[in-house]
């Protein structure tokens, strides 16, 4: 098998523009993931919640 | 209601956070007063007054060390280890080795100003402590990472919240940094004196990678993560979209460490570098964006808090000046606008965009949410707290419209030919012609430093308040024990 | 498909920290590594030399006052640079600077190429109270440096340090020779550790750069400095673009 196209990898002009290809390609992913889904976006919204799970000793206090 | 008080105690360390606290008011007002000092020094250069310990150039890393790691560094301790606590719903690892770096960090950035007077520097911006420092500071940093994620371990939540990734984000980038920027070759044992092991072009680049994410990680992924917290906490409400915080977190954390070296554009560093840097610092703009509007619109629905809350106002107006300091920035990265920006003073008023307008104002509003909750009282004068707000607001303002005119009008100067192809003004004019805005960007750090001291006076007052309650407190329960005591009798 | 969910890095802290210090990795790689592997990064040019043990100590003072705080050691390729200052600056040309000197503000002008170009004198009443030669200045004075004797008791070890970090100074025969080679021998005689005192005093006696030849002072060795600055490269002997290719 000619393997010759590996060495397109290797050469310092080509390694720029691939990895951004695929940092760009990620980064796609990642906002398909997040915004992708109605269902599961409702799903990730729901642990914004967290600043305020221990609110309900704090409120104890403040009643004082 | 004392014994819930007892419990919430007994539940968080808040020692360590309350020690922070105050070690960030202190330096705050060593830092603002050192800072004031060097500007009116390069307007009234007399103040030199022929000391070398208080020239302009050893007191500027005076300066800066303990604006960024006295006042921001103090401030991020103390937040991030009240948060992490919070929202993990336990208490901190270990307490010994959070005292550790608390006496650590405080030793570091004395050790760091008193050895700058004295000379030693390894003349990197934002890391001039020699070899000595570095190593403690390596020490205490591993520490601060090993309390940090040990206490995420104990969390009684099953999620870690945004804000702590934002910390953590920054812990681990710190070292990275510290570590690659600060290594080098002691003169010998006995000696403050050392050589960085790289030179040159390299030793420029490994800087300035340094030096822009002491910025982007130090001084803006923490204090999102202080964003994540006290904005949704003081605004009674959620943040505006979690999801948007999972993409610009992200983004954010990879695309800060390739932005440095537009810092060094048109230099002896290779064009491929500056250019990476300059596209990167474009993306850039979009995760920083990304979270000033989680922020900002945290508050939607709920706009008259700005009107009735000073606190409230702080953390806004943070917000809007970390939004126009990050679209500023990909604006001087661009090497047009970089060829007049570089070496005037719009760099400058840029990064304190980025320091008093958004690192010190989070910083306030934090702070006057969370230290009457540690101490268990309200905040002694909401009142100054508002005047505060308007001292600081002056002060920035002031500071920053010196800074775009001198720096702008620099580069012109600079840049300027005559009729004849000559060059029309001699340096020293250009330096001349800086004057009254030098005098106008000290007047601005005046009352910048001003609203600090006002801080400083009102958080003392508060403690001194809380004092006072708690022994009235203990006064009462003890005469109704006694009363108790004797009606049993 | 493949099932992915953001909540296995939400609770898992481990992953965390590994997705992190995977996406704060790359940036610094990309852009650092390949300045120590390229070749053309730092251009072939004659004359650079490291600094001489007096120059050295020049410099080590001129970190020790934070010159750098207000003035840059980097001409940019503009027109009105050039004017100013001189030919823009080349990687080589700072390629034995531990740490680097270019600075990032102009409060006072850049320094790249201030050798020769004023006298010793006028260097040291500068120094001294610069407003006495430029009034509108604002630069600090320095009347210590003239009166502060010159530390010379570690010099030997300062260069051994940089020797460590990769600057030719010799401390063996064939390090010499090589250095004789390279840069001719009277530069490969400064270069040389075991008589680093011996010559530091010579050139300062030598070259009486603060004007009073009974002691050696901070400003014997801050003048040295100043006044090797930009002078190693002749530029005459290259054509105008001789260095855009390794931009």
């Amino acid at each position: 098998m000619d393997m010759k196209w590996l060495s397109w990898f290797a050469s310092y002009e080509n390694t720029k523009p691939l990895a951004l290809v695929i940092l760009f390609v990620t980064f796609v992913l990642i906002v398909l993931y997040v915004y992708g889904s109605k269902k599961r976006g409702e799903r990730l919204e729901t642990y914004k919640y967290m600043p305020f799970m221990d609110d309900e000793s704090e409120s104890k206090e403040d009643k004082k | 209601m004392a014994v819930t008080a007892l419990s919430s105690t007994e539940q968080y360390n808040f020692d360590i956070v309350k020690k922070f606290s105050i070690m960030t008011m202190v330096w705050g007002v060593i830092a603002m007063t050192a800072g004031v000092y060097i500007a009116s020094e390069l307007a009234w250069p007399f103040l030199n007054f022929d000391i070398p310990y208080i020239t302009f150039g050893r007191l500027r890393p005076v300066h800066t060390t303990s604006a960024i790691f006295g006042f921001g560094g103090s401030a991020l301790f103390a937040t991030s280890y009240y948060i992490v606590q919070r929202t993990c719903q336990s208490r901190l690892f270990s307490d010994g080795m959070a005292s550790f770096t608390f006496w650590g960090w405080q030793a570091i950035v004395v050790l760091a100003d008193i050895s700058y007077m004295l000379g030693h520097t390894q003349s990197r911006e934002y890391a001039e402590m020699e070899w000595p420092i570095d190593i403690l500071i390596e020490i205490v940093w591993v520490t601060y990472l090993a309390v940090f994620v040990g206490t995420i371990m104990r969390r009684k939540q099953p999620h870690i919240y945004v804000a702590n990734w934002f910390f953590l984000s920054f812990i681990l980038a710190t070292a990275l940094l510290h570590t690659f920027n600060n290594l080098a070759v002691p003169v010998s044992l006995f000696s403050m004196k050392s050589y960085s092991l790289f030179s040159g072009v390299q030793d420029a680049m490994t800087e300035w990678w340094y030096g822009h994410n002491a910025v982007g990680f130090f001084l803006t992924a923490a204090f999102l993560g202080m964003m994540y917290y006290f904005v949704p906490k003081q605004a009674g409400r959620p943040i505006y979209s979690y999801r948007l915080s999972i993409v610009h977190f992200w983004a954010l954390s990879f695309l800060y460490m390739w932005v440095g070296a537009h810092h060094l554009h048109w230099t002896a560093l290779p064009d491929w570098t500056s250019t990476l840097a300059a596209t990167f610092s474009i993306m850039l703009l979009l995760p920083s964006w990304g979270g000033m509007i989680n922020g900002i619109m945290t508050l939607s629905g709920a706009w008259d808090k700005l009107r009735t809350d000073p606190i409230m106002r702080f953390l806004i107006v943070a917000l809007s000046f970390y939004g126009m300091a990050t679209f500023e920035g990909p604006l001087l990265a661009l090497k047009d606008v970089n060829a007049l920006s570089h070496y005037t003073d719009w760099t400058v008023g840029h990064v304190h965009s980025g320091t008093l307008g958004w690192v010190s104002m989070i910083t306030f509003g934090s702070m006057y949410h969370m230290i009457p909750k540690l101490w268990d009282t309200k905040i002694w004068s909401q009142k100054l707290v508002g005047i505060h707000f308007w001292f600081a607001s002056i002060g920035v303002l002031l500071y920053i419209t010196a800074m775009w005119i001198s720096g702008i009008l620099q580069g012109l100067m600079w840049r300027a030919f005559d009729q004849y192809g000559n060059l029309q003004y001699s340096f020293v004019e250009s330096v001349a012609a800086m004057h009254p805005f030098y005098a106008m960007r000290a007047i601005g750090g005046m009352f910048f430093l001003t609203g600090m001291v006002m801080m400083f006076v009102n958080v003392a007052m508060t403690i001194r308040q809380a004092r006072g309650e708690a022994a009235e407190l203990e006064a009462k329960m003890s005469a109704k024990m006694v009363k108790s005591g004797m009606a049993g009798a | 498909m493949f099932n992915f969910k953001h909540e296995w890095i939400e609770t898992n802290v481990g992953l965390l920290l590994v997705l992190v210090m995977l996406a704060i990795s790359i940036g610094g790689l990309v852009e650092i590594a390949p300045l120590f592997l390229i070749k053309n990064t730092v251009e072939k040019v004659d004359g650079v030399r490291p600094y001489t043990p007096l120059e050295l100590r020049g410099r080590d003072i001129y970190q020790r006052e934070g010159c750098y705080l207000c003035h840059s050691q980097m001409i940019r390729p503009f027109r009105d640079e050039a004017l100013r200052y001189g030919h823009y600056s080349l990687a080589a040309e700072s390629e034995y600077d531990h740490p680097f000197q270019w600075g990032s503000k102009r409060t006072g002008p850049d320094l790249a190429r201030v050798g020769k170009k004023y006298s010793n004198e006028w260097q040291v009443a500068h120094l001294t109270s610069p407003r006495s030669m430029v009034p509108e200045s604002v630069m600090p004075n320095f009347p210590w440096l003239e009166k502060n004797e010159l530390n010379i008791s570690d010099i030997k070890e300062r260069m051994e340090a940089l020797r460590k970090v990769g600057v030719p100074y010799s401390l063996t025969k064939s390090e010499y020779q090589a250095n004789v080679k390279q840069f001719g021998a009277a530069t490969a005689e400064m270069l040389s550790i075991p008589d680093a005192r011996k010559n530091l005093i010579a050139q300062a006696e030598s070259g009486n750069y603060d004007g009073d030849p009974s002691r050696i002072t901070e400003m014997d060795a801050l003048v040295a400095y100043l006044q090797v600055l930009g002078t190693m490269v002749d530029f005459s002997k290259y054509d105008d673009d001789a260095f855009v290719k390794y931009r």
